[in-house]
């Protein structure tokens, strides 16, 4: 039964996008030369981006390389200092009608910002979907399924100030699928969330993105981008070191981890540990 | 590697310091740590030492003059008795900053529960509190100690007393842990600056009712109840001793003594309890039971809202004037002081009906910096807005919202101000200025949530503003008052032009004239603002994602 449910959900999702996967049409991201300074800091260092439209694609980078300021800026979240950013073959920042376009077109799901907590998961989704311009029998209807996918339905009319971490990312991730988007832009969707959770939201977006949408999601967990991503994105210090396929990225290296150390420079660090020598097991104190 | 190292290192180097020193040392730091992280932080202790050393003087000064005097004793058992009250309630309302007495960071530690409760009590009475606790209630010993005895149980009751009031307040704190680490607990906190503005009003109104019959007379029944209860029992002993009636002062004495060692054990029970059982902070969210609500997203208010944007905003920012506790604090506050300051103004007898206003200024403050009210999850509002009338239709809604709740009541406080002083003749030109004054703050509200946003921290009850943004907020909402006062001027300028050219039976008309010009402010206010709205999405965000 949920598979039905979720098939409701995403009926056209492919039809939307009008892109078959690999037809060389639109990309689903375009970045070109985006600047981004806070004070002092440069935060995106002038960065280029092309995102093919119908993958699964991964925004990997340590702590601190610009990755959730570059998806607020092509989100239409926090305005650019420079650069041009179109998203479907819509402008991000141009005129009001562009960017109206672009914003029905996608979904976010961000990472350090709140949700309208005071409102209950269902609630949320009732609220969210009427602002989207959604009939309202049609929210009701997608927010009954969506819950009953992400396994939310037995806490639907808990106040979404009392979900737990997965539970929050989960009901935001039904917010941001609710008007059935294009692209769907995660900002550290897995962050904090528990292994069954994590299954749960993987398995939406596995179905999401067969159905030829684009999902674009930042992490700094190799290992699941990796076994999710068809293409990925490098990003350190601001810059964009790599960007493609998974398999051209990693190269001939054994894993992406391996790739990812060598393209932002931090090898070498292995063994720090030899002035711990009182540490270990047998002794008392 | 040497052997005696390995085994013992601690031992080996200096002796272990104990628990208690340990404990003093920790809340000693912890309170430097917490002064050198901010300048404001430094400068607002300091100023409450000075602020808390004035006002001890002055109360030990009072006492000091009260020596001696018929009501002394009365005054002084239902002084200490109020403190060791304050005491019981702080920690349920002020969340504490005391990480030293949060027993969920001392779980892993090897601590004997005697030894702990022990080091806590003497921990607990660092402090700047405690302190003027100590000066208090040496202040009320002093105002009824007389002769050998009246000292002698003195000296023992003063530092009993403050150990009482300390002890009292960290053993309910440790009791209600599991209400104060839940969320509810944390809204309840928030709800404190109401509690304590409500209290105030009844100080103020029994200190009127005092006044006017003048004299200690009414407590004395009331101050003899409090003398026997601990900590202020050891004052009414110090009293008791004073007058040579010794039983009475040994058995009050002992009452507080034994009241000590009793909430000590409940303490150093609750303390024990919760090392072994799961804190409150992850209870709410396992358990199944949430609210009770029926049919789907929208509820009875879904049903009679319109529907689109228009119902989806309406509802929501009704639901959060009951659920959010800070737009809940703001709320019960604009109503009550609404309603309060018009009608006590009626009932003196010294009011005129244009009190009324103060309902509409009150409630029409509410519209500024309604971006702010919702934190960064303005992003959720941002992503659906593009054009100019998406921001209209938004600004609208939230106005609608707030003119559901303060049209009916500018209505009923104008009308029962008018009741009170049977000046009903007054009632249409006073609801037209109320409405007008409503409209102006409206939508200049609008303007100013559009132009001036900022952000309003959720974890504080006092702070409304973040760190470097009060300047802004202040010179919104002054601006506001001020502009929408000159927005008012055409109708006062009528209404004072119909008074002095003894048009009375033309007074009527301000009714309307306040009541379109009103909506058409509102216009106005929503048309200016829906553009800069629109445009400034992102930096309207970031206004508002701070702190």
């Amino acid at each position: 039964m949920p598979d039905q449910a979720f098939d409701g959900v995403f009926e056209e999702a492919g039809a939307a996008a009008g892109t078959a996967p690999g037809a060389g049409a639109v990309p689903a991201v375009r970045v070109e030369g985006l600047w981004k300074r806070f004070g002092q800091q440069i935060a995106v260092n002038g960065i280029d981006l092309v995102l093919p439209a119908g993958k699964f694609i991964g925004l990997v980078g340590p702590n601190g390389a610009g990755k959730t300021t570059t998806l607020s800026m092509i989100t239409g979240l926090l305005r650019p200092d420079q650069g041009r950013i179109t998203v479907a073959g819509h402008d991000v920042w141009s005129d009001p009608e562009s960017v109206a376009r672009v914003k029905a077109r996608i979904g976010i799901l961000p990472e350090g910002l709140r949700l309208f907590e005071r409102l209950s998961g269902r609630e949320l989704l009732a609220y969210s979907g009427r602002l989207r311009g959604l009939p309202g029998d049609e929210v009701d209807k997608r927010a009954a399924q969506l819950l009953d996918v992400l396994d939310l339905t037995g806490s639907q009319n808990k106040l979404v100030v009392d979900y737990s971490t997965g539970m929050r990312k989960k009901i935001g991730l039904a917010a941001a699928l609710l008007h059935n988007p294009e692209v769907l832009f995660l900002d550290e969707p897995f962050e904090g969330v528990d292994p069954v959770s994590a299954q749960t939201i993987r398995g939406v977006l596995e179905r999401y993105t067969q159905s030829g949408a684009t999902v674009v999601f930042s992490s700094h967990v190799m290992e699941l981008v990796e076994s999710l991503c068809d293409w990925v994105a490098v990003m350190a210090a601001g810059r964009i070191r790599a960007q493609g396929p998974l398999a051209e990225v990693r190269g001939d290296r054994p894993s992406l981890q391996a790739a990812f150390l060598e393209l932002v420079g931090a090898n070498g660090r292995e063994t720090a540990g030899e002035s711990l020598d009182w540490l270990g097991g047998g002794a008392q104190r | 590697m040497s052997t005696t190292t390995a085994t013992s290192p601690v031992a080996g180097t200096a002796p272990v310091p104990s628990l208690t020193s340990t404990f003093v040392r920790l809340k000693l730091s912890l309170l430097k740590n917490g002064l050198r992280q901010s300048g404001g932080r430094t400068a607002a202790y300091i100023a409450s030492i000075v602020f808390g050393v004035l006002f001890a003087a002055i109360t030990v000064l009072g006492f000091a003059v009260m020596r001696g005097s018929v009501s002394a004793a009365t005054v002084s058992v239902l002084v200490i008795g109020t403190l060791a009250l304050s005491w019981t309630v702080m920690p349920l309302f002020v969340p504490s900053g005391d990480e030293t007495l949060d027993p969920s960071r001392l779980v892993m530690l090897p601590l004997q529960p005697r030894p702990l409760v022990r080091a806590l009590l003497v921990a607990s009475l660092v402090g700047v509190g405690p302190v003027l606790t100590l000066v208090f209630v040496f202040g009320a010993a002093l105002s009824v100690a007389r002769g050998t005895a009246g000292v002698i149980v003195a000296v023992l009751a003063v530092p009993l007393v403050t150990a009482v009031c300390v002890a009292l307040s960290r053993a309910v704190a440790a009791a209600n842990v599991r209400l104060l680490t839940s969320r509810k607990g944390r809204d309840l906190a928030l709800l404190s600056g109401l509690v304590i503005a409500v209290g105030m009003q009844v100080v103020n109104f029994g200190a009127q009712r005092l006044g006017q019959t003048g004299g200690m007379g009414p407590l004395e029944p009331a101050a003899a109840v409090v003398g026997w209860l601990p900590p202020a029992a050891a004052i009414g002993a110090v009293d008791a001793a004073s007058n040579g009636d010794h039983v009475v002062a040994a058995a009050r004495l002992l009452l507080t003594a034994a009241a000590l060692v009793a909430l000590l054990y409940w303490w150093q029970r609750s303390l024990v309890r919760l090392m072994v059982e799961p804190d409150g902070s992850t209870i709410g969210a396992s358990s199944g039971s949430g609210a009770a609500e029926k049919s789907g997203g929208t509820g009875l208010l879904g049903r009679i809202l319109p529907g689109g944007r228009t119902g989806a905003v309406m509802e929501r920012s009704l639901r959060y004037i009951w659920r959010d506790p800070k737009t809940k604090a703001a709320w019960v506050t604009s109503l009550a002081m609404g309603l309060i300051v018009p009608l006590f103004n009626a009932f003196q007898g010294t009011g005129t009906i244009y009190w009324a206003c103060f309902a509409s200024g009150m409630l029409g403050v509410q519209m500024y910096n309604q971006f702010g009210q919702d934190t960064s999850a303005f992003w959720m509002v941002a992503q659906t807005l593009s054009t100019t009338a998406d921001a209209y239709a938004e600004l609208r809604a939230r106005a609608l919202a707030l003119l559901t709740i303060t049209l009916p009541f500018t209505a009923l406080v104008t009308v029962a101000t008018a009741a009170v002083l049977g000046d009903w003749s007054a009632l249409p030109e006073a609801l037209g200025l109320s409405l007008g004054l409503l409209g102006a703050l409206v939508g200049s509200g609008a303007v100013a949530s559009a132009v001036f946003p900022y952000s309003i921290p959720q974890d504080s009850g006092y702070k409304n503003v973040a760190p470097g943004q009060g300047g802004l907020a202040w010179m919104s909402i002054l601006g506001g008052m001020v502009g929408s006062a000159l927005l008012c001027a055409p109708l006062i300028g009528a209404t004072v032009y119909l008074h002095l050219s003894d048009r009375q039976s033309a007074l009527w008309l301000l009714l309307p004239a306040g009541a379109l010009y009103g909506a058409l402010l509102v216009r106005a206010g929503l048309k200016l603002a829906a553009p800069r709205t629109a445009r400034r999405l992102p930096e309207i965000l970031a206004a508002v994602s701070k702190g």
